[in-house]
């Protein structure tokens, strides 16, 4: 009965078949705070957000950044250059874990300053896309995908990767221990106070549990896009980055194998039908269909190829408030974000800039 | 008006007794040339039976009625109509299986019936209310506002000078309503006379020069309607104010969301229903509003398994976490899904049997076990529950449903899907043809609900409502949600224009 169900399902475009998507309702209604926050600093595709004791830290191509002083109005100095784009940043205490796009983790200052990790388990981490530290010795990491580099990550979503994993490394020792593998590239690693983690599985638009005896319990499932970075939330809860929306023609590509295939082979990855991180910049990408009007009206729910959102969680990771940079915007492809005192920093890949928007609640 | 316009109508002491029983009590009633008249009251008032006492349906016990100051008795509607009354009744008088056209010409027809020359006439009746309904069709086709117009129709063609409307806004959208309320002005001009029922205040205000309050068989207030306002109609209505229960927020916050119980996304049927996505959360109220024809209702009974959504890439329904596609209501209800529906009198309940028959068949339809003995004795303390929960004001359990008001068969609609235990409830037009008290009284409940934990999604098309009692707002267009409003900014404007444009 089960295949006979799918067979029907694939035949009539329904169930897992089908190719529809949430929509932006209830807690992920559309407002315009993203774009009404101001810019605090501009900076190529800024990447990692992560709060040192010297102040705000965060990657950008090759660069590694921090913000000076206070917040608003900050100055930028580079920390670091490295030969490969950053892909992604942890830190505790002086120490900084550093993901590149060539794979491995380095490690900069603190106790393992030097150390860099580029395989583990004769596994390579080539892709790793989100770090976060359990405790200064201890660094998880989430590799994206197993067969493409993290700067790939559209051909991974084309071609449904779920080669994904996340690991546990223990810095000392270098030894490390598979947490979960076959993930559809775990992009947002959040450390929880019971010893479990919270991971952002963005290509099955959801956020799992990843327990510590290995168990994986969805707690957030069929999310409207694809959630990214997790950061913690003073409030309790998490912040969720969701860096590009899910749209209805993705869906439908993701089911034609055959078209993806040539249009992987044939075309440049910006005119691919795929997410984007930043609004339309050529005339050959698909158009951003949800950035056209009714009446005057952008429509709630207008589909677009790129976005900006942000989704706080609360404490039982339910979706409480949302952010947003609607189709005619262009703080999009947030990939990042942080709750400091002066309100949540945002790094914006669409609009080149860190964006602060104020922020009530435990702010 | 002036005062001195001659008296159409009036009725001097006019009681009428059903065994024994007063409808309606010593009540004095006068309608002026050209006078648009409205009578108010909650059901059971005796709004009816004095209008039908008007019209010849039924005949009074004391009292006198007098016409053009000389007294008249009508022993059938067919006198009535030859004196110059006509009356559009709530319930539809028209015979579905026949065309508009043999409808407003129906009794009247000649020997050798014409038919060319009927639809000819009908199509010009029709021009001239300016009603756009089609004479060929046939009246089942037609939906319950242009049944409404093929009535009003049907009196004007037969020249009445005295016209009762009983309830005539109640299934029409705002912009029928609106053509409906030019065409009295229309009407009032040629010099007709007219009566017109409510249970809608505002109407009553906005076109009634003069209102009279019933309450228990009895006038209690009958006065120009500048005179009046809300406040003093309601309290001659129902003896309070309920103003404050009734259409005000009483300050109160909006409830936050739960679980996400409901997703549905992309659903389409036909041209009614066009990728429709919205959420339902436990715990809150979350209100649909849309025009006669936007797809609501057929969305809810996709959801709750009445209706099918399309055969190929017809959308996803996800409940609970669950995909869902359900052949019948059955496995919806057994599921948690129920559907509150907005016709109850051909799809809410068995309307010759009685309450506890009709609870114990609803009971019956979610239970898991199969055929089992039936209880009559369970059936009848099933039915006392609710009763006393729902405050059904009837004699006693074994009271036919049809032999009740429209609140109270709305209560028992309600009280039949509240047996099935469900998770997520969905109400159309719960208080369609509910008097005020029961309004009330559905609205606290309705409330209730949402305070236990329970998804409710409350369809209505009538704006206070949906204002007052909902959480989240949901505007419906032309088969999909196009906008969403959190309650504390919603406001009728804005509402409305979503809805339209």
């Amino acid at each position: 009965m089960g295949t006979l169900a799918r067979l029907v399902d694939y035949i009539r475009g329904g169930g897992d078949h089908s190719i529809s998507v949430p929509p932006f309702d209830g807690a992920l209604r559309p407002n315009e705070r993203i774009e009404q926050g101001t810019i605090v600093a501009s900076a190529p595709a800024p990447d990692n957000l992560v709060a040192t004791p010297g102040g705000i830290v965060f990657s950008s191509g090759r660069a590694i950044l921090a913000c000076s002083g206070a917040v608003a109005g900050a100055g930028i100095t580079t920390l670091q250059q490295y030969p490969t784009a950053v892909t992604a940043l942890a830190a505790t205490g002086d120490t900084l874990a550093v993901g590149l796009d060539t794979g491995g983790v380095s490690i900069r200052g603190g106790a393992h300053d030097g150390r860099s990790f580029a395989s583990v388990d004769e596994r390579s981490l080539n892709c790793p896309v989100a770090l976060t530290f359990e405790n200064p010795g201890t660094l998880i990491v989430a590799n994206g995908s197993a067969r493409h580099a993290a700067g790939e990550w559209k051909r991974d979503l084309l071609e449904r990767g779920t080669t994904g994993s996340v690991w546990r490394l223990d810095l000392a020792s270098g030894r490390a221990a598979l947490l979960a593998d076959g993930l559809g590239f775990p992009y947002g690693l959040l450390p929880l106070a019971d010893g479990s983690i919270l991971v952002a599985e963005s290509w099955r638009h959801r956020i799992v549990r990843l327990s510590r005896d290995g168990r994986l319990e969805p707690v957030l499932r069929d999310l409207a896009a694809y959630p990214g970075r997790l950061a913690p939330c003073a409030a309790g809860g998490a912040w969720v980055a969701m860096f590009a929306p899910r749209r209805r023609l993705v869906e439908f590509v993701l089911r034609e194998r055959e078209y993806r295939e040539r249009m992987m082979a044939e075309i440049p990855s910006d005119y691919w039908v795929s997410p984007a991180l930043a609004p339309m910049q050529s005339f050959l990408e698909p158009l951003q269909g949800g950035t056209l009007k009714v009446l005057a009206r952008l429509k709630p729910w207008a589909p677009s190829r790129s976005y900006g959102l942000i989704v706080r969680l609360d404490a039982n990771y339910r979706p409480v408030e949302s952010l947003h940079s609607r189709g005619d915007g262009t703080r999009h492809g947030i990939r990042s974000v942080l709750e400091t005192a002066d309100g949540l920093l945002a790094a914006s890949a669409g609009a080149n800039a860190l964006v602060l928007i104020e922020h009530s609640h435990g702010g | 008006m002036e005062a001195d316009t001659p008296n159409i109508v009036e009725m001097r002491g006019v009681t009428k007794e059903y065994r024994g029983v007063p409808a309606i009590r010593n009540v004095d009633f006068s309608l002026k040339r050209g006078e648009v008249h409205a009578i108010l009251g909650e059901n059971g008032a005796g709004k009816s039976t004095l209008t039908k006492i008007l019209a010849g349906v039924a005949q009074p016990s004391s009292g006198e009625l007098v016409l053009d100051g000389r007294p008249v008795s009508f022993a059938t509607p067919r006198e009535a109509l030859a004196a110059g009354v006509a009356m559009v009744f709530q319930e539809n008088s028209l015979v579905p299986s026949m065309t508009v056209a043999q409808n407003v010409f129906l009794g009247d027809e000649k020997f050798f019936n014409r038919m060319r020359g009927v639809y000819i006439a009908a199509q010009q009746l029709m021009g001239s209310l300016n009603f756009g309904v089609d004479p060929w069709a046939t009246v089942a086709t037609l939906g319950a506002a242009k049944k409404q117009m093929v009535e009003i129709a049907r009196a004007v063609r037969q020249n009445a000078r005295v016209i009762i409307f009983d309830e005539p806004t109640a299934s029409l959208t705002p912009e029928e309503i609106e053509l409906f309320f030019a065409l009295i002005g229309r009407l009032k001009q040629r010099g007709v006379s007219i009566i017109f029922i409510s249970h809608a205040i505002e109407e009553a205000l906005t076109i009634a020069d003069r209102i009279t309050v019933m309450r228990d068989g009895e006038v209690t207030t009958c006065a120009a309607a500048s005179t009046l306002n809300r406040d003093t109609i309601i309290r001659a209505m129902v003896g309070r104010s309920l103003s404050s229960t009734l259409y005000e927020r009483e300050g109160r916050g909006t409830r936050p969301a739960g679980e996400q119980i409901l997703s549905v996304q992309d659903l389409s049927m036909g041209n009614i229903v066009r990728n429709n996505s919205f959420s339902v959360y436990t715990g809150q109220i979350t209100g649909l509003f849309g025009l006669i024809g936007s797809g609501r209702t057929e969305t809810a009974k996709i959801v709750a398994g009445i209706m099918k959504r399309r055969f190929f890439h017809g959308g996803e329904v996800i409940y609970g976490g669950e995909r869902k596609r359900y052949r019948v209501p059955r496995q919806a209800i057994r599921d948690g899904i129920v559907y509150v529906t907005e016709d109850r009198k051909v799809e809410g309940f068995f309307d010759t049997m009685s309450i506890a028959e009709n609870l114990q068949i609803a009971h019956l339809a979610a239970s898991r076990s199969g055929a089992a003995v039936l209880r009559m004795r369970d059936a009848q303390a099933l039915a006392q529950t609710w009763i006393d929960q729902l405050k059904v004001r009837a004699i006693n359990a074994d009271a036919r449903v049809v032999e009740l008001s429209g609140g109270n068969q709305q209560k028992v609609v309600i009280a039949r899907s509240l047996v099935q235990k469900p998770k997520l409830i969905i109400f159309d037009e719960p208080t369609r043809g509910v008097d005020v008290g029961a309004i009330a009284e559905i609205h606290q409940l309705i409330q209730r609900l949402a305070n236990e934990g329970m998804g409710v999604l409350l369809i209505s098309s009538y704006l206070p409502e949906i204002l007052n009692l909902s959480d989240r707002i949901l505007v419906c267009q032309r088969g999909r949600i196009v906008e969403e409003f959190t309650a504390g900014e919603a406001t009728e404007e804005g509402i409305m224009y979503a809805a339209v444009h």
